[in-house]
C-alpha cells in the first residue's frame, strides 16, 4: 500500500513574484512578469523579452558582484560556490521551509531528503572554461566545478541544510524538476523518507536562454503584453525566464502529527517517452497522452474528474499543437471540463524549473480556490478547438489539477493534485 | 595606453575587493619587487578572503595565527588565495610547499624566499615523531610529544592519547584519565625542544646542551578538563625570558577546541656548550 503524499510548503523566486502571495496574486490577476530586457538591446540579439525574478542581479561570473534580497546572507566561501540558479534555490528554499514550520531539526535527518532539478550554470561553466583555457588549470577557481555543472543545487544545498536522506539531482530538460517531484513522490510513497524537499532551478542569463534562438524558438516580439500566449494562432516563440521554486512534500500522517497545514494533496504523477525526436516533440502528443493518463491511473482519478490542466504549452507553433491533441486524446473534445491554461503565458518558459513552477501554482490554485486563466489568448489556433480554455481566471475551486510537462528528448512528466481532506 | 597601465588594470581588477593599502603595494610591487612590499600584499589577499570578523586578527599581524584554526581558511579558500597571489607576485607555488604553511608567519617567510628567488625556507621547523625522539633526551614510553612545530618565540606541538600508555591502567582503576602531573611534563618537554631547536638561546654560537636541561619551577598551573584516550593534547609553550641558565616558558593545552590546562610559568634550567662540542661528549 502506498503512503499518501501531501504539500506542505512552497516557496518562490520567480518572475511573477518572490513570495506565495505575490504570486497568487499574478496568477489571479493574470499579471505577466515579463519586460523588453536590457541585456538583449543588441542589435545582433534577435530576441528582446524575457522574464526576470525581481530582486536579484547575477550578470556577473563573479557572485561577490550580484545583487540579491537582504534576507539571503551567506559566508564568502559558500558564495563563491553558488551558480545563479543555486542562489535562487537557496532563497525558494529556504522559504518553502520556512512556510512549512520545518526547524532545522526536522530538515536535517534520516528520513529527509532532497531532489533538484537544474541544468547547471552554461554562464559558470564558459566562464571557468574559458579562464581555464587562458590560464591553465592551476590559475582557476577550486570552486568552478561546484558553482558550473549539473549538480550544483545538491552540491550547494545538501551542506547547507545538513540534509542526511535522499539527495538527486535530475536532468530530463524541461520535465526535470517534474522527474524531481515523481520520484520524491514515490520516496514518500514507499516509505523510504518522511519528507522531502523538491527544489527546480535555473539561470537567468543569456548563456540559458539565448542558445534557443539558435533554434529560433524564441520570439522575436518586443511587446511583453502580447509576447507569450501559448494556444494563440499568431503564437511565435518563447520567452526566457529563471528563478526557482520548492516545494515541500510529507507522507500525510507525518504532517497532521506535527500540526502542518496541508495545502494540497499530491496524488500521483506518470511518465512517458516519445522516442522520437531529440528536441521536437511528437506531432500526435501521443507520449503526453500516455504519461496523462499514466498519471491518472496512478493518482486514482478518472479524467471527467479533472477540473484543470495547467498545460506545458509554451507558446510555440509545434509544441501548442500536439499538446492541444494530446489533450483532446485524453479528455476527449467539447464539454466544460477541464479548464485548461498555461501559465507560461504570464512567466514565460523557465526550462528546467517549468515542471515544479507550475505544480507549484496548481497548488496555489487548489488551496486558493480558482483556475488561472489562459492569458494572452486572442485567436485560438484551430488545434484547440474543444479545450476549454478561459480567458479571465475563473472563482472555482477545483477539486483534482493535472499539471504537464514536456522536455527535450521527448521525455514527459505529468503531475496530479488534489484538494485535501 | 601604455603596457604599464594595462597590467596595473588588470592587476587592480584581479585585486579589486582587496583593501587598497594591499593594491598600492602590488601596483609598486610590479615595478620594484621589492620584498618588503609582499607582506602587505598578502594579508591584503587573506583579508580579502576571510569573514569580516577574523579581520582584525589579520590586521594584528601575528606570526602565530593560524591559517585554518584562527582564520577560517579552508583548503579550497587557501587554493583562491594562492591563485591570487601567484597572479599578482608572479611566482607559483607547488602543493608540497603549501603543505608546510600553516601560519602567517610560515607564510610570510615562504612568500620572502620566493620573492627572492631564494629556496623556501626548509621545513626544519616542523618535527615529526623521529625527529622529535633524535632531539630530546627524554624518550618513549616517557616522551609525550608526536609532532612539533618551532616558531620564532613560541612552539605547538600535539600528543594523541591512545589509550595503550601503561599508566592509564592505574590512573585512575577502570577510568582511564591522563595524569595532569603528565600534561605539565609533556608541556615542559616542548619547552625544552624549543631551547633545543630554536636557535634563541644562542644563534650561531653555543649550543644548549641537551644532556644540562631540568625541570626547575611551575607557577600558576591550572587544569580546566580532564582528557581520555583518544583526546589529542595541542600544546603550546611561549619562551617569556631567557638568561643562562634559566628559561622561563608560558604554555597552554587545548583539546577539540576547549582548553585543558594552563602553565603561567614553567621554568627550565640549561648549560649552553660551544658548537662542535657534542662529538666530544658523546666520547666522555
Amino acid at each position: 500500500m502506498l503512503r499518501r503524499v501531501v504539500v506542505t510548503g512552497l516557496g518562490f523566486a520567480t518572475c511573477l513574484g518572490r513570495d506565495a502571495s505575490t504570486v497568487l496574486g499574478a496568477l489571479r490577476e493574470l499579471r505577466h512578469g515579463i519586460v523588453l530586457h536590457e541585456p538583449f538591446e543588441d542589435p545582433s540579439v534577435p530576441v528582446k523579452l524575457a522574464a526576470p525574478v525581481p530582486g536579484f542581479r547575477t550578470d556577473s561570473p563573479d557572485a561577490e558582484d550580484w545583487t540579491f534580497p537582504e534576507n539571503l546572507s551567506f559566508r564568502l566561501d559558500q558564495l563563491r560556490a553558488l551558480s545563479p540558479n543555486a542562489l535562487y534555490a537557496t532563497y525558494a528554499l529556504r522559504q518553502a521551509i520556512e512556510a512549512a514550520g520545518l526547524d532545522a531539526e526536522a530538515v536535517s535527518n534520516p528520513r529527509t531528503g532532497l531532489f533538484t532539478a537544474s541544468a547547471g550554470s552554461a554562464m559558470l561553466t564558459h566562464h571557468h572554461i574559458d579562464r581555464m583555457k587562458r590560464v591553465g588549470p592551476s590559475r582557476c577557481s577550486p570552486l568552478g566545478i561546484v558553482a558550473s555543472i549539473a549538480g550544483t543545487l545538491n552540491f550547494n544545498l545538501v551542506p547547507a541544510l545538513g540534509i542526511q536522506g535522499a539527495s538527486a539531482g535530475f536532468i530530463s530538460a524541461c520535465a526535470s524538476s517534474g522527474h524531481a517531484l515523481g520520484y520524491a513522490f514515490d520516496e514518500i510513497a514507499l516509505g523510504r523518507q518522511d519528507r522531502m524537499l523538491v527544489v527546480g532551478a535555473e539561470d537567468f542569463t543569456p548563456e540559458t536562454i539565448l542558445p534557443f534562438a539558435s533554434m529560433r524558438v524564441l520570439t522575436p516580439s518586443r511587446d511583453p503584453h502580447t509576447a507569450s500566449r501559448p494556444f494563440d494562432r499568431g503564437r511565435d516563440g518563447f520567452v526566457g525566464t529563471g528563478g526557482s521554486v520548492a516545494m515541500v512534500l510529507e507522507e500525510e500522517s507525518a504532517a497532521r502529527a506535527r500540526g502542518a497545514e496541508i495545502h494540497a494533496a499530491f496524488k500521483g504523477w506518470g511518465q512517458s517517452t516519445d522516442g522520437t525526436h531529440m528536441a521536437i516533440a511528437h506531432p500526435e502528443g501521443a507520449g503526453l497522452a500516455r504519461a496523462m493518463r499514466t498519471a491518472l491511473v496512478a493518482a486514482a482519478v478518472e479524467p471527467y474528474q479533472v477540473d484543470y490542466v495547467n498545460a506545458h504549452a509554451t507558446s510555440t507553433p509545434m509544441g501548442d499543437a500536439s499538446e492541444c491533441r494530446a489533450l483532446k486524446t485524453v479528455f476527449g473534445a467539447g464539454g466544460e471540463r477541464p479548464a485548461v491554461s498555461s501559465t507560461k503565458a504570464l512567466t514565460g518558459h523557465a526550462l528546467s524549473l517549468s515542471s515544479i513552477m507550475e505544480a507549484a501554482f496548481s497548488v496555489l490554485a487548489i488551496r486558493h480556490r480558482f483556475i488561472p486563466g489562459a492569458a494572452h489568448l486572442v485567436d485560438p489556433d484551430p488545434e484547440a478547438e474543444g479545450l476549454f480554455l478561459p480567458r479571465e481566471s475563473l472563482d472555482k475551486a477545483p477539486q483534482v489539477v493535472v499539471s504537464n510537462s514536456s522536455g527535450f528528448g521527448g521525455a514527459n512528466v505529468v503531475t496530479v493534485f488534489a484538494r485535501h481532506g | 595606453m601604455s603596457n604599464t597601465v594595462v597590467k596595473h588594470s588588470e592587476l587592480r581588477e584581479a585585486l579589486k575587493r582587496c583593501p587598497e593599502s594591499a593594491i598600492e603595494a602590488a601596483v609598486a610591487f610590479q615595478e620594484t619587487k621589492d620584498p618588503a612590499l609582499v607582506p602587505p600584499i598578502v594579508l591584503g589577499i587573506l583579508e580579502r578572503f576571510v569573514e569580516p570578523d577574523v579581520r582584525p586578527v589579520i590586521r594584528e599581524g601575528d606570526d602565530s595565527t593560524r591559517l585554518m584554526d584562527d582564520l577560517g581558511i579552508d583548503s579550497l579558500l587557501m587554493v583562491e588565495i594562492v591563485i591570487l597571489v601567484e597572479e599578482t607576485l608572479h611566482i607559483s607555488i607547488e602543493n608540497e610547499e603549501l603543505r608546510n604553511i600553516r601560519t602567517l608567519g610560515d607564510l610570510k617567510l615562504y612568500l620572502d624566499a620566493k620573492t627572492r628567488g631564494l629556496p623556501p625556507p626548509e621545513s626544519k621547523n616542523v618535527l615529526n615523531f623521529e625527529q622529535i625522539a633524535a632531539t630530546l633526551p627524554q624518550q618513549p614510553p616517557f616522551l609525550f610529544l608526536q609532532e612539533a612545530r618551532i616558531n620564532g618565540e613560541y612552539a605547538e606541538g600535539s600528543y594523541h592519547i591512545s589509550g595503550d600508555e601503561a599508566f592509564l591502567e592505574g590512573h585512575f582503576k577502570g577510568n582511564p584519565v591522563f595524569p595532569a602531573s603528565l600534561m605539565i611534563e609533556a608541556l615542559g618537554q616542548l619547552a625544552v625542544l624549543f631551547l633545543l631547536k630554536s636557535g634563541s638561546v644562542a644563534q650561531d654560537g653555543p649550543e644548549v646542551d641537551p644532556a644540562s636541561v631540568y625541570f626547575v619551577g611551575g607557577d600558576g598551573i591550572r587544569c580546566h578538563r580532564v582528557c581520555r584516550p583518544h583526546d589529542t593534547l595541542q600544546m603550546k609553550v611561549r619562551l617569556k625570558k631567557v638568561h643562562e641558565p634559566l628559561a622561563q616558558f608560558e604554555g597552554s593545552i587545548f583539546s577539540n577546541g576547549s582548553r585543558v590546562a594552563r602553565a603561567e610559568e614553567i621554568s627550565l634550567t640549561f648549560a649552553v656548550r660551544a658548537a662542535g662540542e657534542e662529538a666530544g661528549l658523546r666520547l666522555r
